[in-house]
């Protein structure tokens, strides 16, 4: 042996001793238990894909452990290196172990039942004495136990039947690893090449699947090429029931599902529990808001008119349909920059019957809406709709404004339309005086509601679907199918034969100690009922 | 009767269910005490009466909340009590013959009731419409199926631990109280036994003991406590799969994502995860008996973690308890 040679055999040993050691169902074990101990760390820690702001105030509350937490990467479990490695490593002692076991499957199944030599020492034991002649007796045993789902083979001399069955269960267990194997791909593909986030569209809007065009919280795969389907969906109208309670029955979007090219495909209805699939996304309602409608104009020209998109301030408890709703509207181009911050009750009767009640009422359709807003001139710090930075803006001016009305915003008075409106006393708004106005008017033409769909894309669904349900029949019919082994031989004995049935099962024993008398009952009748006229011409052979 | 009277009706049955099993629970220790057939014979009826009080409860509440009343924590609970103590009598006394047990099982299902009074009480209230879907009728089922079943296999393997613990004592006292070889003679060879000895189904250990007193713990042999363990569990892991995959399903078509990490989700992993452990340790050498068993127990812990800590403590999407 050449001095090289050892180092070699070794690496070659340690290899030989690492793929050992992820075969064997210990390290599974141990794989599968750490992969549940990771899962309840994720359990039970915020997660930042989650819920980031819990993950930021748990890191205040604990500076040390979240620090801590961070580096080990417990605020995102599901994605951090050492949960995909324990993924990888059963994964890989996953295909270790089964390998070997589908190659001697696949030799189990080629080959035929053998022939035993002493059936009298199985544990379950019978002797027959019947009148027919062995070769006729062992056939008619075949042919029952074939009946009774065995694999059978006939001994050469023809007088011995060698069955056994429960292939299933080896078959069942492979089936539903196999299976997990191939939901675990499927999984990693499918969140790895799609991708989920959020549109909101406003009634009688178009909003085309674009990355830009997300709610800001688009989640692509790792592996996405970051391409979208650049599909258009159209709000034509969104509705939701209430029952008398408060708790929603239904939340409806009419969209028009429009092809990249912008031409109409069809209409659909999206729904809670029946989202829309289009041309590979898939469509799903999650949320809706108020949008009201605004006309923003400056000495007598309109510089803004839109639906301001609006959400809630809701505290955790709250019931969110009592809660105000909460939009801006920033005008950065004028000197000083102005922000307007409105307040929309959409349902002002029930919020003030709420109020006189002392107990909010739910504010679920839109009834004589009303909006307090306030105006504000400085200096905008941030251009984003969803706040407003008021540290260099001074508050200039507040007031109310209902459907239907005109309001001179500078001057904090209703300068038409006011009249028109059902609106409760409290809000009868001052009607501005003749004269020139400030020249910064708004009006209130109409409220209308958004839709927050969620749009997601993940192509393999189908096949986790599929897996899912093979790693059940995988399961069943492993758990409930047991390997048995059935022998029976007959040797001719006066004028008949005596036959031996000896068998013994490697699961379930307590089933086949209960199967087997009713075999040999059956195996018993089945010879019994052999012509005699066969009997005669097999015997004077 | 009015929805309101349904749901009277509902409490009344749910509460006699409860007071019935507390006695059952008493009337089946007593049996296991004193050994009377009577005891036993009166366990089995007023546990039935309760079983069918607790049917009728959960009847009562889906009239008076016009679905099926499978919607919340407390409606759960109500089903899973249902769902062990007839699994219990079904499969434990009728099919198995054994008749020890029932105070165990009823404990457990007080245990369940209490909680869910206790915690989770909510009248009979319309659901929410993601629940609103026939995949919640198949998943709850499932869930609650497989809950039982399982919850009922960890509860005899405690009692398993806990027998196979009296076993080696009563083999250890067998051994100290034989006496001493005379002249060179042998310890008999039937009481040699080695200290990892758990016996066979069929040769219940302490029958051939002549120390032990006639009134013993009547506890099944280990072996019928692990068996029964072990299928309750086999029975009710591919329920639990099919229940978490209904589940997947559902949360494809309402949240759009068939999993997303929630924290009821990953506890229904977990639980999973753990069980399929223990199935493989079973068929793994140097694994089986109280090593297997104590995986079992990590499960039982999961699986109340996934029932009640989820709803209780940790915020998800699941938080249909409130």
């Amino acid at each position: 042996m050449s001095p090289s040679a050892p180092p070699r055999f070794t690496l070659r040993q340690s290899f030989a001793l690492v793929w050992r050691t992820l075969r064997s169902m210990r390290t599974a074990l141990v794989l599968l238990i750490l992969l549940a101990a990771g899962a309840a760390v994720g359990s039970l820690l915020p997660q930042i894909p989650n819920s980031p702001q819990r993950v930021a105030s748990y890191q205040l509350a604990h500076p040390f452990f979240g620090a801590l937490f961070l580096r080990a990467g417990f605020f995102d479990v599901f994605g951090s290196w050492w949960f995909v490695l324990i993924l990888t490593l059963l994964f890989v002692s996953l295909i270790a172990c089964l390998i070997p076991r589908s190659r001697a499957m696949l030799r189990t199944i080629r080959q035929r039942p053998i022939q035993a030599r002493e059936i009298d020492a199985f544990p379950q034991y019978r002797e027959l004495r019947v009148p027919a002649e062995p070769v006729a007796a062992a056939a008619t045993a075949r042919t029952v136990l074939r009946r009774h789902g065995y694999r059978v083979a006939v001994a050469a001399d023809g007088r011995a039947v060698a069955a056994e069955k429960g292939t299933l269960r080896e078959v069942g267990s492979l089936v539903f690893h196999w299976a997990f194997l191939v939901l675990l791909v499927a999984v990693i593909v499918g969140k790895g090449t799609g991708y989920v986030g959020h549109a909101t569209i406003v009634e009688g809007q178009t909003w085309t699947d674009a990355a830009f065009n997300y709610d800001g919280d688009l989640r692509t795969g790792r592996f996405s090429s970051g391409s979208h389907t650049g599909i258009g969906i159209k709000l034509l109208d969104y509705s939701d029931a209430f029952r008398q309670s408060g708790v929603p029955m239904d939340f409806t979007s009419k969209v028009e599902l429009l092809n990249p090219g912008g031409t109409l495909a069809r209409t659909d209805t999206v729904t809670i529990n029946h989202p829309v699939s289009f041309d590979g996304v898939r469509i799903f309602q999650f949320g809706f808001g108020w949008a009201p409608v605004v006309t923003i104009t400056d000495r007598g020209a309109t510089i803004l008119h839109g639906p301001v998109v609006m959400g809630q301030n809701a505290q955790p408890g709250d019931n969110p349909l009592t809660v105000p709703w909460i939009g801006f509207v920033k005008l950065p181009t004028l000197r000083p920059q102005v922000a307007i911050k409105l307040e929309l009750y959409p349902d002002s009767v029930a919020y003030f019957a709420g109020l006189i009640a002392g107990v909010p009422q739910p504010m679920t359709q839109a009834k004589d809406p009303f909006m307090r807003y306030s105006l504000w001139k400085g200096k905008l710090l941030d251009p984003s709709l969803s706040g407003l930075d008021t540290r260099f803006m001074h508050q200039v001016a507040t007031g109310g404004i209902g459907r239907g009305w005109t309001v001179d915003l500078a001057r904090g008075c209703v300068s038409s339309g006011a009249s028109s409106s059902g609106l409760p006393s409290q809000l009868a708004g001052t009607v501005c005086p003749s004269g020139v106005g400030s020249g910064l008017t708004m009006s209130f033409p109409q409220l209308r509601q958004y839709s927050r769909l969620q749009i997601s894309r993940d192509t393999t669904v189908p096949w986790v679907l599929a897996a899912a349900i093979l790693i059940l029949a995988g399961l069943v019919a492993a758990m409930y199918s047991s390997r048995r082994k059935v022998w029976v031989r007959a040797e001719p004995k006066d004028a008949g034969s005596v036959v031996q049935i000896g068998g013994f099962a490697l699961q379930r024993k307590d089933r086949f100690e209960e199967a087997f008398p009713k075999l040999v009952e059956d195996l018993d009748a089945a010879i019994a009922k052999i012509p005699a006229d066969r009997r005669e011409e097999v015997g004077a052979r | 009767m009015s929805t309101a009277d349904w749901g009277r009706l509902s409490s009344d049955a749910f509460n006699a269910a409860l007071f019935a099993y507390i006695a059952a629970m008493v009337l089946s220790f007593a049996y296991l005490a004193f050994r009377r057939t009577s005891f036993h014979t009166a366990a089995t009826v007023v546990g039935t009466v309760g079983l069918a009080t607790n049917g009728l409860s959960i009847v009562a509440r889906g009239i008076a909340a016009g679905r099926t009343p499978w919607g919340n924590m407390y409606e759960y609970s109500a089903l899973l009590t249902f769902l062990i103590v007839l699994a219990y009598l079904v499969i434990v006394e009728w099919r198995y013959h054994v008749t020890t047990l029932g105070g165990f099982v009823y404990a457990f299902a007080i245990f369940t009731m209490a909680m869910a009074v206790s915690f989770f009480y909510v009248g009979p209230t319309d659901l929410l419409p993601a629940l609103n879907s026939y995949w919640r009728q198949i998943h709850v089922t499932a869930m609650i199926t497989a809950s039982s079943l399982l919850g009922i296999g960890c509860l005899f393997t405690i009692l398993y631990l806990v027998k196979v613990a009296v076993e080696r004592r009563q083999i250890a006292a067998l051994r100290g109280e034989t006496p001493p070889p005379i002249l060179g003679g042998s310890v008999d060879a039937d009481l040699d036994v080695p200290p990892d000895y758990v016996p066979g189904a069929d040769e219940p250990v302490g029958s051939a003991a002549p120390a032990e007193p006639a009134r013993r713990i009547g506890l099944p042999p280990s072996a019928t406590l692990d068996r029964l363990a072990y299928r309750f569990i086999q029975f009710g892991f591919p329920i639990w799969t099919f229940g978490v995959i209904c589940g997947a399903i559902w949360a494809q078509q309402t949240w759009g994502r068939y999993w997303g990490w929630d924290p009821k989700e990953t506890w229904s992993f977990i639980t999973w995860t753990i069980f399929a452990g223990y199935l493989h340790a079973r068929a793994t050498a140097g694994w089986k008996g109280a090593k297997a068993a104590s995986i079992a127990l990590v499960g039982f812990v999961s699986l109340l973690i996934t029932y009640y800590a989820v709803n209780l403590w940790i915020a998800g999407l699941h938080t249909y308890a409130k």
